[in-house]
């Protein structure tokens, strides 16, 4: 096997004397180091941002004074979409889907307020991240470095004399293979160490850190046999560059641009305002419980007055008023998840147009992987959604049931001037109201998420292998 | 002639050549065509508005009307705007992907409610639309590059030049009709679509002058650097390389970086700090003397001080009258987060005249009235609307007039001045 190591030697030695090569070398490193840093302080500043927005959020909710029920039920809750670790690594969709949510009664608001809209357009060039320097520039890197690597050989003879002397085709592939192979762990291992320090956070997980590590790893591998392949079939070095460039724009800047287009025409969304109107409509048909003479809450009306065996709802032990809440509630927030499920439904669908042309594109298998498991994806993104309204409908529901305990129907429907201090409970009931605690996937799920995506790259080096393994057969014979 | 004729021939008989030209154009169509497709659908959601706010509206009015009372109107009531886009819009998407353009509002507090977003699939957005000015600015360089890399350089390998620059009429002239050959084709292959699609959407031609003319001076760019590559008299293959690396960190990188620069040099608060802010003024008046309030607000809008003193019960001028107070009362964050905001841009567009590729973008953005200096013209429109729709429904309210059915109609559209 010495022969493969002094081919590879003999390569790598090329190579760092090709001074635009090193350059190119040392400009990545140095811009992956900038991305880990830039990704890890960044993801810091939003993290303690967010844990002190939330703070804050939650003691303005706690402190609130003596109140109605019902206008705590307005005055809603502000919540903050935690980060998870490995998020420093891959962001995802976080600049797009925005940080925090205002929950309160009656509507399911969308989260605002996302960085896409706070930055200049220079957002949508890419972010710099760790993930955007691995999935992007290193694999320009390793076919400007090894474009030549075969065919070179054979466009100056010296393939030939190899042969000669005894050499053979499997050799000289895997020591190409070998050669470039270096040089991709190399590329790849700043970004590695720094999801190392990332996953050595509290909080970070070391399955997704696998999946990550591994799925990069074959990606980074996968262009290594790409490239060789490429200089392997072709008869001279320019065409296997323009070759390679090509294939480099269509898989990673075109296709993932091109694929959103398609699954877009394919799925369309309905927008907020359809969506509002729908709900509205939808309600209507349901019953009003702003309407007295609503045939569905004149129902509830008797059905109530029914299970406490009284005349009239001011003879009640409850807070009538409290309980139409309770139930108008629970209308609308049925009829809101049937409606955000459609829309996630459609999103699910698009992103999966999205994955099937990502067999197409390595890069964008690679993408979906790579935020699954950080956890950044759209998925990651409905989660907290589902948790977000799963905790309004709670604490709604709890506010609700208070005025239907804390204020009696009597002070509830007076208007008298001391009534609207009657109304009110006390504070400490605010304090006792649970927070928003987010809870995180777990290790599986993530890594679960990120499997369609890791499956697809390694199918891509396995058939790459398999190809490079039959065009070696052939290697240097005039075709 | 024959000369120019001659060197078209020659030029598209080398296979690569042309298939890289039909490539373009291709890309170009595609691009065009994916940009008219969301525009058309974008124009269809604005034109299903009037049907879906009848059908609102109608209901509203079903049970509000009777009442009579302008508080209700107020409250119930939502109003549409909308950011039609522009003729050129399909070119050049920016951010009408990711920012609102239909938005309804009714009389409350604003800042409660301009924040926020549209449905959108955040996975769809992130890696940015495919549209025809990420074809000219990403991709037609690459094309520049295919094309110009081995210009002199191919001759050379093929052991041609020499006799090539003996020949009369040979040297620079030889050089500069070739190159300008090149030039042309890609530049009919990237235009002709664009031409296409820009009368059909009815674009006026100065903007169409426009955009052909930057598409040309953005091309000159990058031939020019292939030039200047191609005089240091390395290898055709040394050339793509190094032609290739520039671009990658003039198109991808040096944008990227900045776009962190950028946000880290102009801090903008976390807009929801004005939300978060707002609502605790706009709730803090159920817990403080209700004249508190209304003092506040009348001196502020004398024009109503005449109104009659609240009465025991709740009345609805009161709510009004602190969420405009609340609004209010974050005028200075709100001002503050809006500059930050234009500074990025300011920054970024900077950046675009050392950097030609933002500054097509940038410039793109612009002609086509979808970035942010849009986005924020649009929240202006909307804002002066809902200060139409506050004094309409306040000359009802602070006047305890009645608001008949006839009223609803009478409320302030969209898009009419007045």
């Amino acid at each position: 096997m010495s022969a493969v190591r002094l081919i590879a030697r003999d390569e790598l030695r090329l190579m760092a004397r090709n001074r635009v090569a090193l350059i190119a070398f040392m400009l990545l490193i140095l811009l992956t180091l900038v991305a880990v840093l830039s990704a890890w302080s960044h993801q810091q500043s939003i993290a303690d941002l967010r844990a002190r927005h939330q703070d804050a959020a939650q003691e303005a909710f706690d402190s609130q004074p003596d109140r109605h029920p019902h206008r705590v039920v307005h005055y809603g809750s502000f919540i903050y979409r935690p980060l998870g670790a490995l998020a420093a690594f891959d962001p995802g969709v976080d600049a797009f889907t925005g940080n925090s949510m205002f929950l309160e009664g009656h509507r399911q608001n969308t989260a605002n307020f996302g960085d896409v809209r706070q930055s200049s357009m220079l957002i949508r060039f890419g972010q710099l991240t760790p993930a955007f320097v691995l999935q992007v520039v290193a694999p320009l890197l390793l076919i400007f470095l090894g474009y030549g690597a075969i065919v070179r050989e054979s466009e100056r003879g010296t393939l030939r004399l190899l042969m000669l002397q005894g050499v053979t085709r499997r050799q000289v592939v895997l020591g190409k293979l070998a050669a470039l192979g270096i040089v991709a762990l190399l590329a790849g291992l700043p970004a590695m160490i720094g999801l190392l320090l990332i996953a050595g956070q509290p909080g970070a997980m070391l399955l997704p850190v696998l999946v990550i590590a591994l799925g990069y790893a074959a990606y980074l591998f996968l262009w290594v046999v790409l490239v060789v392949l490429t200089s392997t079939l072709v008869r001279r070095s320019r065409d296997a560059l323009l070759a390679l460039v090509a294939l480099w724009a269509v898989a990673i800047v075109l296709l993932p641009r091109l694929a959103p287009d398609v699954a877009s025409s394919a799925v369309p969304l309905a927008n907020r305002m359809q969506t509002d109107v729908a709900i509205a409509r939808d309600l209507r048909r349901m019953g009003d419980s702003h309407n007295p003479d609503d045939p569905f809450f004149a129902a509830f009306k008797q059905q109530v007055l029914d299970r406490y065996g009284a005349e009239d709802v001011e003879d009640l032990p409850v807070n009538y008023k409290g309980l139409v809440a309770v139930e108008g509630e629970r209308m609308t927030s049925e009829l809101f998840d049937r409606y955000a499920a459609a829309s996630y439904a459609a999103q699910a669908r698009q992103n999966g147009i999205v994955a099937a042309i990502g067999v197409l594109s390595p890069a964008i298998a690679l993408r979906d992987l790579s935020m699954a498991a950080a956890g950044t994806d759209f998925a990651g993104h409905r989660r907290f959604l589902e948790q977000a309204e799963d905790y309004r409908y709670d604490l709604v529901q709890r506010l609700n049931r208070l005025q239907a305990t804390g204020v009696t129907y009597a002070d509830d429907t007076a208007e008298d001037a001391g009534a609207d201090e009657r109304k009110r409970v006390g504070s400490t009931n605010w304090e006792e109201m649970p927070d928003f605690t987010y809870s995180a996937p777990s290790a599986a799920t993530l890594a679960r998420g990120a499997l369609p995506g890791l499956l697809v790259v390694l199918a891509w080096l396995i058939v790459a292998i398999v190809l490079l393994a039959r065009a070696t057969t052939t290697l240097g014979e005039r075709r | 002639m024959t000369l120019w004729l001659h060197e078209l021939r020659l030029l598209l008989r080398a296979r690569l050549n042309l298939l890289a030209l039909v490539l373009l154009a291709g890309l170009s169509t595609a691009a065009v065509s994916l940009g008219m497709v969301e525009v058309a659908r974008q124009r269809a959601a604005i034109a299903a508005i009037p049907e879906l706010q009848t059908e609102d509206m109608a209901a509203v009015i079903g049970w509000a009307a009777e009442t009579g009372d302008p508080g209700n109107a107020a409250y119930y009531s939502f109003h549409p705007t909308w950011d039609a886009p522009a003729p050129l819009a399909f070119a050049a998407m920016g951010m009408r992907d990711v920012a609102p353009f239909i938005m309804r509002v009714r009389a409350l507090g604003l800042e409660a409610q301009i924040h926020d977003g549209d449905t959108f699939n955040p996975e769809l957005a992130l890696p940015g639309r495919f549209d025809f000015a990420f074809v000219l600015v990403f991709l037609a360089p690459l094309f520049v590059i295919a094309s110009f890399h081995d210009l002199k350089s191919g001759e050379r390998e093929a052991g041609r030049v020499r006799m090539l620059e003996a020949l009369p009429g040979g040297n620079s002239r030889l050089w500069r009709r070739r190159g300008v050959l090149r030039f042309a084709l890609l530049w009919l292959g990237l235009s002709t679509p664009f031409l296409c699609a820009a009368l059909v959407q009815g674009v006026s031609p100065g903007a169409i002058v426009a955009v052909l003319l930057l598409a040309a001076a953005y091309l000159w760019f990058w031939i020019a650097l292939a030039a200047i590559v191609g005089r240091l008299r390395w290898s055709s293959v040394t050339n793509a390389a190094t032609l290739a690396a520039i671009w990658l960190v003039l198109v991808l990188i040096v944008p990227t970086l900045a776009n962190v620069a950028i946000n880290r040099a102009v801090p903008v608060n976390q807009g929801a700090e004005i939300a978060l802010a707002q609502r605790e003024m706009v709730n803090r008046a159920w817990d403080i003397p209700r004249e508190t309030t209304m003092r506040r607000f009348y001196a502020g809008h004398p024009a109503y001080a005449a109104s009659a003193p609240l009465p025991v019960a709740f009345h609805w001028k009161w709510y009004f009258a602190f969420h405009q107070v609340g609004d209010e009362s974050v005028a200075d964050e709100v001002a503050a987060y809006r500059t930050g905001l234009e500074q990025r841009d300011r920054a970024a567009r900077l950046l675009g005249w050392v950097l030609p590729p933002v500054g097509m973008q940038m410039l793109l953005g612009q002609l086509a009235e979808t970035d942010l200096a849009a986005q924020l013209a649009y929240q202006d429109r909307i804002r002066a609307f809902h200060g139409r729709l506050r004094r309409f429904y306040y000359d009802y309210l602070f006047s305890d007039r009645p608001f008949g059915e006839a009223d609803y109609a009478r409320a302030p559209r969209f898009g009419e001045d007045g």
